[in-house]
């Protein structure tokens, strides 16, 4: 069952290379954050009331609720426009993202480890490069911040993939980082949208100092 | 033999079923199920009419695409039996012969020398050469699966088992529905049903044909629908007896016929644009096919 709910996590990536909207971007990470509760859920070994709420919060509340609901609150508050903008065709996004996960699986398969989970090895690694593929190949300043959530989620993933137990520690600081770059680069955005009409990445070159 | 029975049988009613579907769906009584048989038939007694400028390139080519399908149709087993030529590495075969029948049917729009066919007869090819590795990668992985190399001892040798193997059925259903759209020109990337010829893609090299040989193209696109339901079945039945085996064929063609007239109805085409990257989704998805295929194997832990 954690297979097939990785696969399907990969398949999300596929379709987030050749989505356009970035109202799709934003619910397609709600998605990943209900399948990481479930993968979590049925990885967990033992399960104890405190570790459980611990994720609960952190997969459903954070990644599933809180965090899209503040992403299309963005949206709407800076009038946004709704295409994502990449710099490269999305043919292109698509055959990069199949390589990225066809090199990831490669690389699995030279690591002679019994200790490492293979499957998420894979599904971690390439939701990385994904994520960082998706930072540097759009234009707007928003999809840096979806960019940056798909790569939590590969840390997340990496996480599962050393040990049976979610160690309390890497669990909170993955929350912390997500709640601290979200809120950030929120106000961030709501200051720039007051200030500039249109969130382009080229435009923050002009806030250097001369 | 049975398959190519089952198959004949089916191709009778696919087309009408789609047609059917369609014209419910829009709240219309639409034709009879038999209608498009009957356009064959009516089509099979007229003369053909040659433009000057075609070769005998244009006037061979539907007789070799016809011919093509028909062998194709010949190496799909049905369960447990073989179809009527069964070896190892049949559905390269399957494949190959396919893409010969596509290849006289584009040379032959090229024949013409319309700048319109000429179009269509580019896109044809790009697209079916994206769908191709998808296909094969499918079939690789099902035979690496299965440890044997031809339909009908691959078919007959899959047995769905755990969980990770039902998502791999239900991936490689996809897959192998989305390719026999890609095919068969149906709707997200090729709509029947237009009648300009900038956005057709199937429809506009066929153009020029007329009579009998419209009649064979039609029946051979009719009979390509069925042959690839019938793939899509044997993923499924492996070696449940006949009495169930049967019925189980025709009610997934059928299931399959009513899915397509729902995807059409409700669904857009396309933008040229966009169907090169929706069909190398396709060979993505078949990778992550053949990357659960080594997960089962235990090649991959």
């Amino acid at each position: 069952m954690i297979h097939v709910l990785l696969i399907i996590f990969l398949i999300t990536l596929f379709y987030m290379a050749i989505a356009n909207r970035l109202m799709t971007y934003i619910k397609v990470l709600a998605l990943q954050g209900v399948l990481l509760f479930f993968v979590v859920f049925i990885q967990l070994s033992e399960i104890n009331p405190v570790n459980l709420a611990l994720i609960l919060l952190e997969t459903i509340i954070f990644k599933s609720l809180a965090v899209p609901l503040f992403l299309s609150y963005l949206l709407k508050r800076n009038n946004i426009t709704r295409e994502a903008e990449p710099f490269l065709p999305n043919f292109v996004s698509l055959v990069i993202t199949t390589s990225i996960v066809v090199v990831n699986i490669l690389i699995a398969t030279m690591i002679k480890d019994d200790h490492l989970d293979k499957i998420f090895f894979v599904v971690a690694l390439s939701t990385l490069f994904f994520g960082l593929y998706l930072i540097a190949t759009r234009r707007k300043i928003i999809t840096h911040v979806m960019g940056y959530m798909v790569i939590e989620n590969g840390v997340f993933v990496l996480s599962l993939a050393i040990g049976n137990e979610m160690p309390i520690l890497v669990n909170l600081g993955i929350m912390l980082d997500i709640f601290a770059s979200v809120l950030i680069l929120g106000i961030f955005m709501n200051k720039i949208g007051d200030v500039f009409k249109d969130v382009d990445v080229d435009q923050l070159s002009n806030l250097k100092d001369y | 033999m049975l398959s190519v029975l089952l198959i004949l049988l089916a191709s009778l009613f696919f087309t009408g079923i789609i047609i059917r579907t369609k014209s419910l769906a829009s709240g219309r009584k639409g034709p009879g199920i038999l209608q498009p048989i009957r356009d064959v038939i009516r089509l099979f007694r007229k003369g053909v009419v040659y433009s000057e400028t075609t070769s005998f390139v244009f006037q061979l080519a539907p007789t070799v695409y016809f011919a093509s399908i028909v062998m194709a149709m010949l190496v799909v087993p049905f369960g447990r039996t073989a179809g009527v030529l069964s070896f190892s590495g049949d559905f390269i075969f399957f494949a190959y012969v396919l893409a010969l029948g596509k290849f006289f049917s584009i040379i032959a729009a090229l024949d013409t020398g319309s700048s319109f066919e000429g179009m269509g007869a580019s896109r044809e090819a790009l697209y079916s050469m994206f769908a191709e590795p998808a296909f094969f990668i499918l079939m690789g992985s099902l035979a690496l699966l299965s440890g044997h190399t031809s339909f009908q001892e691959i078919f007959a040798s899959l047995h769905i088992g755990s969980q990770i193997s039902y998502a791999l059925a239900a991936l490689a259903t996809f897959v192998l529905l989305m390719i026999a759209m890609i095919e068969s020109s149906r709707m997200p990337v090729d709509d029947p049903k237009t009648h300009l010829e900038l956005t057709m893609i199937h429809e506009v090299m066929i153009l020029d044909n007329s009579g009998f040989d419209l009649g064979l193209i039609l029946t051979a696109g009719y009979l390509k629908f069925a042959v690839y339901g019938a793939l899509i079945v044997n993923l499924f039945i492996g070696v449940i007896p006949y009495q169930y085996a049967i019925p189980a064929f025709f009610f997934i063609q059928f299931m399959m016929a009513f899915a397509i007239g729902m995807i059409e109805s409700f669904m857009a085409r396309f933008r040229m644009s966009h169907n090169p990257q929706f069909i190398v989704v396709l060979t993505s998805v078949s990778l992550l096919i053949f990357f659960g295929v080594l997960l089962i194997l235990q090649k991959f832990i």
